[in-house]
């Protein structure tokens, strides 16, 4: 899966579990200060990845990960 | 001023020596005690302790049964064989005192005797009247205590006999007892509310020298009765509230030996425990103890406590076995339907539960973080988490993987528990719910939201 599908991917599945407009989704987006994301929504937003993906990720390091952009690598990185 | 650097260590220092996690950290001491008696230091080594026979005395059967209503006699004896197991083939529980007053506490005696247990060794319980031996020698005993009390508020207000008076009384009744053949405890009743001095030193000493006259295992006990939780540990209290210097006096100016002495709290000042341990530390070997602290009015020092701080000052097990206490809790709120508070160390249904959701992290990161020792393992009580909103993914991942009975890698990461954390909430910020989440609550979303576990690690 190349890098332009994760990405589109990753922004359908902020944008259903924030419920945003996926227009305010941008690569440098913070999902805590811009999109709003609170401690629980987080820990959505990583099991939705995974479940998108059908992936499972490092717990730690993916709460660590607190952009977009750092998203849709972090999730290359399983996809290779 | 000593100055301190810090140490970056590399490894964490997590000092097992005396936090092994296999047992309840072991208590340790660095020096002598020293406490002022008649203007002299005297010296206590509390580590003797270690190598002393201290042992645990129980009466479950008689002040614990002086606080509710009494107990059927299967009860006791079912009590009784769990006591035998959980103090041990040594004998760490070594005797339990029943009342003999009424058909149905000799039946329980002889009920008990049948199970042909060692320990607890069974004793009696009679007020101070000679009348009273033909009860003890018809249960064929070999030791029973009586009631010598040592204040004058009992001495004067309650039995209206001059100290002469009760002193030639209990003294009458201790001969009696060996005249009977059998070995007299004599309970001190207030006696950290008594003239010491001018009452009790020299009962005791009178007590000792007509000991003079009998065996060994026959020479008069003494149980030290704080009755109304009066007793004080602190360093240099005064008499006659001062423990130390109580036991001291009646080991060194009455010749009363340590496996003579027995110490009988009762909690109405939340001493109970600690000044229990302290007659332990201070010189006598015998702490009288009840199951869960049951007794007249606050309590008494509770068994299960005494049996912990036992493992923790000998730094082992000495062949006591800890997870009966667990047996003993069910057994208590299933049979005799009597429920301990929740949050009672070591038996309350809560004794290692976290609600706070930073506690559940700690514990589902590394669980000596936020348990005392192996619970499971000690006691077949592994730390849980209450649900509630406070509890936090980790809670939640924590109650889900311990009902899953999930280890290492195995374990389900918070975002698996994700739907059910949201499911929590909303229970609290939608629904306006205001009570913790049931274990049966739970298991039904375990079964909504990630049934392949629950058929897996449940069904069954």
């Amino acid at each position: 899966m190349d890098k332009a599908e994760i990405k589109k991917r990753v922004e359908k599945v902020i944008a259903q579990v924030l419920k945003i407009d996926p227009k305010e989704i941008t690569p440098n987006a913070n999902f805590a200060f811009d999109l709003g994301a609170d401690s629980m929504q987080s820990i959505e937003l990583i099991a939705a990845f995974e479940e998108e993906f059908n992936i499972q990720m490092d717990e730690q390091k993916a709460r660590e990960v607190q952009t977009v952009e750092g998203a849709v690598d972090f999730i290359a990185g399983y996809l290779k | 001023m000593k100055t301190y650097e810090l140490q970056d260590v590399a490894t964490p220092n997590l000092l097992e020596d005396t936090f092994p996690y296999s047992l309840p950290p072991v208590i340790k001491f660095e020096g002598k005690i020293h406490e002022l008696i008649d203007g002299k230091i005297v010296e206590f080594d509390p580590n003797e302790v270690k190598t002393r026979e201290i042992h645990i005395t129980d009466t479950t059967f008689r002040d614990g049964q002086q606080a509710r209503p009494p107990y059927k006699k299967d009860q006791m004896v079912r009590l009784y064989e769990m006591m035998s197991r959980l103090g041990g083939p040594n004998g760490v529980l070594r005797q339990s005192e029943f009342f003999l007053y009424t058909k149905n506490d000799r039946e329980t005696i002889d009920a008990c005797r049948a199970l042909n247990l060692r320990y607890p060794e069974i004793t009696g319980w009679i007020r101070a009247n000679k009348g009273d031996f033909r009860l003890v020698k018809e249960m064929n005993l070999k030791e029973t205590g009586m009631l010598t009390s040592s204040s004058d508020y009992h001495i004067f207000h309650k039995q209206n006999q001059t100290r002469k008076q009760a002193m030639d009384q209990y003294v009458d009744v201790v001969q009696a007892a060996w005249e009977a053949g059998i070995r007299p405890r004599c309970h001190l009743e207030d006696v950290t509310r008594a003239d010491l001095p001018g009452f009790v030193l020299p009962f005791v000493q009178q007590l000792e020298r007509l000991s003079e006259q009998v065996p060994d295992h026959m020479k008069v006990k003494i149980r030290l009765c704080d009755t109304m939780g009066f007793g004080i540990s602190y360093p240099n209290a005064a008499e006659p509230r001062s423990i130390p210097k109580l036991i001291w006096r009646l080991r060194h100016e009455c010749g009363i030996t340590p496996d003579r002495l027995e110490w009988h709290g009762h909690n109405d000042f939340h001493k109970v425990h600690i000044n229990g341990v302290s007659s332990w530390i201070y010189g006598l070997n015998a702490l009288n103890t009840t199951l869960f602290g049951f007794g007249e009015r606050t309590g008494n020092p509770p068994l299960e406590g005494a049996i912990m701080e036992y493992v923790a000052l000998k730094g082992g097990l000495n062949g006591v076995n800890l997870p009966v206490i667990t047996e003993m809790v069910e057994y208590y709120e299933r049979e005799i339907g009597t429920h301990l508070a929740s949050n009672y160390p070591f038996v309350g249904k809560d004794f290692n539960t976290t609600r706070a959701g930073i506690h559940a992290g700690g514990l589902r990161k590394f669980e000596q973080i936020y348990n005392i020792f192996d619970t499971a393992a000690l006691l077949n009580r592994p730390p849980r988490v209450s649900i509630t909103d406070k509890s936090g993914s980790d809670g939640v991942a924590l109650w889900v993987n311990e009902f899953l009975g999930l280890k290492g890698d195995e374990r389900l990461t918070v975002m698996k528990v994700s739907k059910i954390f949201r499911w929590v909430m909303d229970q609290y910020e939608k629904e306006g719910r205001m009570s913790s989440i049931t274990d049966e609550e739970l298991e039904e979303q375990v079964k909504a939201h990630l049934p392949e576990y629950y058929a897996k690690h449940r069904k069954n």
